[in-house]
């Protein structure tokens, strides 16, 4: 079924043209020897890092704050407050989301990948500042959404707000998103090489060695902050994790595929209802947050506080054995409710801590029950929950590589890796084959945008050379011969174009017309070497991309393809023809469609 | 609103990284001075939830205590003193689910300072609550050993007794008794310790331990009633009834309501005066006793019968009590052998017949009173010297 597609919400704010870059030119003018633009930029990429791991102190700070403020230190099931406050809170967010910050609905991961693809890399300053207050208030009053995908946001805002007020190239300008969403995220996170990894599987959307550089010393320098300011603690207390026998894996394995059929379901739930809510008339969006915050509220006052905010400490205490299994799932459950109907209500907010706490309460329910009818399986429920973060991680944001290096910067232990693959591989299969757009292209396309993602590339098939060229010519002519012997040659071929072996190497082509003039001007006994002034033909290798033999096939007739090990070796020829041909055998251009 | 560098700010790298290098550092400071507002802000709630915490702990209100404690550590995650009284209160609640939880939050704080005390004997205790055997030996070594701001003596000396009475606890007799030698070994001349492990001593079984430990004390205090009822007790024990004798009457002249020490001197007695098997009695002595003995297993064993509603002449010789019977009466004769000095084991075979009666009798009609308990005792004394 194809939803109808709602209007974009992501911010379509005027595109901000950066001035011409003449600071730029004149930044580096008197010190070119010293600095230049790359150079530049990756010093600028500590300072975004710096300013970013800043701003997420400071973020967190205003989370906890509001929390003690509005919730106290440690809710209770069965208080009024739980349902008064996120309600009250909710109502708030939207009136300063509709009337104050347009466009910082949602996570922001989606908004700083189209401000790197769309908008020139164009984050308004208001856009991180509005996401700043309406999340702390979002997350501090109990909605169950987490702090990380705004903190991406605040990270890339000030990273494009510092490059235009630096005025920077528009291309620098662009890089700048994905660098400051890297350091806030890992900030956030105080995992610099998830951070690292997921901007590039989710924000970038491609492996990019140019940005890479910066990335890094952006998500260091700001996780180097956070640390001097809030400590170097970990997220979680990890309990001691074991893998000692590899037959456990296949009970990693039925977690894995539990962990994707569930984030089918938390992702399915999300797709189904956000464009629904967003048809709806504008003014119920006044009133949407608070009732999201309501339903949020009345499961905390039912019994379950442990699904409002963030929801770490419970993390925490599942990882450490505190709850049964059964309110394990239970946990699971609601938070995958929780999470749907306030992020689908437009309230800002991330879905990392909730995709974690979703993962570590399945992660445990299955380890536990799993237990019940095999008692020799040695893995904790520590492990489980452990296992089980990566597992929604991978099957719900599908970033699998993201998943397992999440669990192992976050756990500081590598024993257990073996699990989180398997475990990890099987949740983005079975999320993959039950529902084909990851979350957040999803949410792009809903948006009416389509942006690249890393998925997309990897499902891509490149087209090589050798998918395209043809076999060795039968006749190749030898420059050191002479005319007439090589003339001799083509008597018999219909070929009009003639491959040249020149000496001591490389490669030319002739015209049989060129050919027989040579001839018959009485240079046949001459070699053709001396008569005709060799061009040499660039070569290609098998492996190449077919685009780079589009470069040359316009000029040259024949474009040789030779072995990588030895250039005197013919492998075959690519022409105009035969690579147009393989282009025009594939269809080219697919716009996925939403969901 | 523009957000390009101002037309007066000069334009080259160097000019911009030292703006950026300023503005960085008046953020630096900023936050700096935020987090430390917020901090202080924090620790002190996390205080009041601290002590709310440790209040109810105090009351025995343990998931109060753990609330608070949490919501402490929301305030100050960091806080060594948090997370071990949070640790504490869980391993106390008595919910094994929450043990781990506890070790959790002690393993963090041991990899910290494995050298404290408080921390490695709150390990102790966990590993105690789990039965852990090794663990606890080594959490509680550690505790000794380690580091206390304060009383290190007396904390390390209530953790060794901890240890001892975990042990014994656990059935693990030959390790407590090392740590009880251990003990004793260090123990300053303090009257109070001295008879603290020398109870430990005898809850391990170890009678001749406790005893030493008595003494020490009466080498100090010769009047003590404490002292003496425990050294009384303990030769009580060990059978060694004339030394139990001294020592108990000194324990009641010093403390006349001491029941317990007057029963055991009044049973003390009655071995001392019916035991024939005693040194330096006469032959003539020793066979009244032997008589006398055998006369009363007689009357336990008709009296156990009676209680049990037989009559001794017409119990069937297959039963316990006609068996007995039976060889009472087969024995009987004998006893007008006894003044013949050449039946060297006579007396051994007639009072074996007399303690297989009380011995029998005990576990049929129940713990006898009178001359049957110094004959039960004798009898086991006399199996223990002979094994």
């Amino acid at each position: 079924m194809t939803d109808s597609v709602a209007p974009p919400s992501i911010a379509v704010t005027p595109v901000e043209e950066p001035t011409p870059p003449n600071l730029s030119r004149r930044l580096f003018a008197r010190f070119e020897g010293v600095f230049n633009e790359e150079v530049f930029f990756l010093i600028l990429s500590i300072f975004i890092g710096i300013f970013s791991g800043l701003a997420v102190v400071c973020f967190r700070l205003a989370i906890d704050w509001t929390h003690l403020a509005l919730l106290g230190p440690l809710p209770q099931a069965h208080s009024w407050r739980l349902v008064e406050v996120p309600s009250i809170v909710g109502l708030v967010v939207a009136v300063l989301v509709i009337y104050v910050f347009p466009g910082i609905r949602g996570s922001g991961v989606n908004q700083t990948k189209a401000a790197l693809y769309i908008f020139n890399g164009v984050i308004p300053f208001r856009t991180a500042i509005g996401k700043f207050i309406c999340s702390a208030l979002a997350i501090g009053s109990g909605q169950s959404l987490g702090p990380e995908d705004p903190s991406l946001q605040i990270g890339a805002g000030i990273a494009s707000a510092l490059g235009r007020w630096l005025e920077i190239s528009r291309e620098k300008l662009r890089l700048m998103a994905p660098v400051g969403a890297a350091a806030g995220l890992a900030a956030a996170f105080n995992a610099p090489i998830s951070a690292v990894l997921f901007v590039i599987e989710e924000v970038i959307g491609r492996w990019s060695a140019g940005i890479l550089g910066s990335v890094v010393l952006a998500a260091v320098s700001s996780v180097v902050i956070v640390r001097w300011f809030l400590g170097s603690e970990p997220l979680f207390r990890i309990p001691v994790t074991t893998f000692k026998n590899p037959a456990e894996l296949i009970a990693y394995a039925v977690l894995g595929i539990v962990g994707g059929i569930a984030s089918v379901a938390f992702a399915k739930s999300i797709g189904f209802l956000r464009p629904r809510l967003k048809a709806l008339p504008r003014w119920t969006q006044f009133f949407q947050p608070a009732l999201a915050g309501l339903i949020v509220g009345l499961i905390g006052f039912l019994g379950a506080p442990q699904v409002m905010g963030a929801g770490y400490e419970s993390m925490d205490q599942a990882m450490h054995g505190q709850f049964v299994w059964k309110f394990l799932a239970v946990l699971a459950v609601l938070k995958i409710i929780a999470t749907t109907v306030s992020f689908v209500s437009g309230t800002p907010g991330g879905m990392f801590a909730p995709t974690l706490f979703i993962g570590a309460m399945l992660g445990g329910a299955v380890g536990d029950v799993e237990r019940i009818f095999f008692p020799h399986l040695t893995g904790s429920t520590g492990t489980y929950v452990l296992v089980g973060m990566g597992v929604l991680f991978a099957g719900f944001l599908r970033a699998p590589m993201t998943s397992v290096f999440m669990v192992l910067e976050v756990s500081g232990n590598y024993e257990i890796i073996v699990p989180v693959m398997v475990a990890n591989t099987f949740s983005y299969f079975v999320s993959r084959s039950l529902q084909a757009v990851p979350i957040f292209d999803l949410l792009t396309r809903q948006d009416g945008l389509i942006l690249p993602s890393l998925e997309e590339e990897r499902e891509e098939t490149i087209l090589h050379v050798e998918d395209a060229m043809q076999p060795p010519p039968e006749i190749i002519l030898v420059a050191q011969d002479r005319v007439d012997a090589n003339y001799g040659r083509i008597q018999d071929s219909p070929e009009s174009v003639f491959l040249v072996r020149l000496h001591p190497a490389g490669w030319s082509t002739i015209t049989r017309e060129q050919l027989q003039r040579l001839y018959l001007e009485g240079k046949g006994e001459r070699t053709l070497a001396s008569v005709f002034p060799a061009q040499p033909t660039p070569s290609l290798y098998p492996d190449l991309s077919l685009d780079s033999a589009l470069r040359y096939v316009n000029d040259y007739a024949l474009v040789p393809v030779v072995n990588r090990a030895d250039s005197s070796q013919l492998e075959g020829v690519a022409s105009r023809g035969s690579v147009f041909k393989k282009y025009g055998s594939r269809s080219t251009i697919e716009v996925p469609m939403a969901e | 609103m523009s957000w390009t560098l101002p037309r007066y700010v000069p334009r080259s790298a160097p000019v911009v990284l030292l703006i950026l290098t300023a503005a960085a550092a008046i953020a630096f400071a900023g936050v700096g001075h935020l987090v430390a507002r917020y901090n202080a802000n924090q620790q002190s709630r996390g205080r009041k939830l601290y002590e709310q915490g440790l209040t109810a702990a105090a009351d025995g209100q343990y998931d109060k205590a753990i609330a608070a404690f949490r919501a402490a550590l929301t305030c100050d995650p960091n806080s060594p003193q948090y997370q071990l009284s949070l640790a504490r209160a869980l391993r106390d609640s008595n919910d094994p689910r929450r043990l781990e939880e506890a070790e959790s939050y002690l393993l963090a704080l041991w990899q910290r300072t494995p050298q404290d005390g408080a921390v490695n004997l709150a390990l102790a205790r966990v590993a105690a609550h789990k039965g852990n055997i090794d663990d606890a030996i080594r959490y509680y070594h550690n505790t000794m050993y380690g580091v206390w701001s304060t009383n290190y003596d007396a904390n390390r000396t209530k953790a060794r007794i901890e240890l001892i009475q975990f042990l014994m606890k656990q059935g693990a007799r030959n390790k407590a008794e090392s740590e009880l030698l251990a003990l004793a070994s260090l123990l300053p001349p303090n009257p109070a310790a001295h008879l603290q492990v020398a109870e430990l001593f005898a809850q391990n079984q170890d009678w001749a331990g406790a005893l030493a430990q008595c003494r020490e004390v009466l080498h100090t205090e010769p009047s003590s009633g404490a002292a003496l009822a425990c050294a009384g007790e303990a030769a009580y024990r060990m059978g060694n009834y004339a030394l139990a004798q001294r020592y108990l009457q000194g324990a009641v002249s010093v403390n006349p309501q001491d029941k317990q020490s007057r029963e055991m001197l009044d049973t003390s007695d009655l071995i001392l005066r019916t035991n024939p098997f005693r040194s330096h009695i006469s032959d003539a002595e020793r066979n009244r006793r032997i008589a006398a003995a055998f006369a009363q297993a007689e009357k336990r064993l008709s009296e156990c019968a009676q209680n049990n509603g037989a009559d001794l002449k017409t119990l069937a010789p297959t039963t316990p009590l006609g068996a007995l019977q039976v060889r009472w009466v087969a024995v009987k004769p004998d006893l007008a052998r006894l003044r013949l000095a050449a039946e060297t084991d006579l007396p051994d075979t007639i009072m074996d017949v007399v303690f297989q009666i009380e011995q029998q009798t005990a576990t049929i009609c129940g713990a006898p009173q009178g001359v049957d308990e110094a004959l039960l005792l004798i009898s086991q004394r006399r199996e223990a010297s002979s094994q």
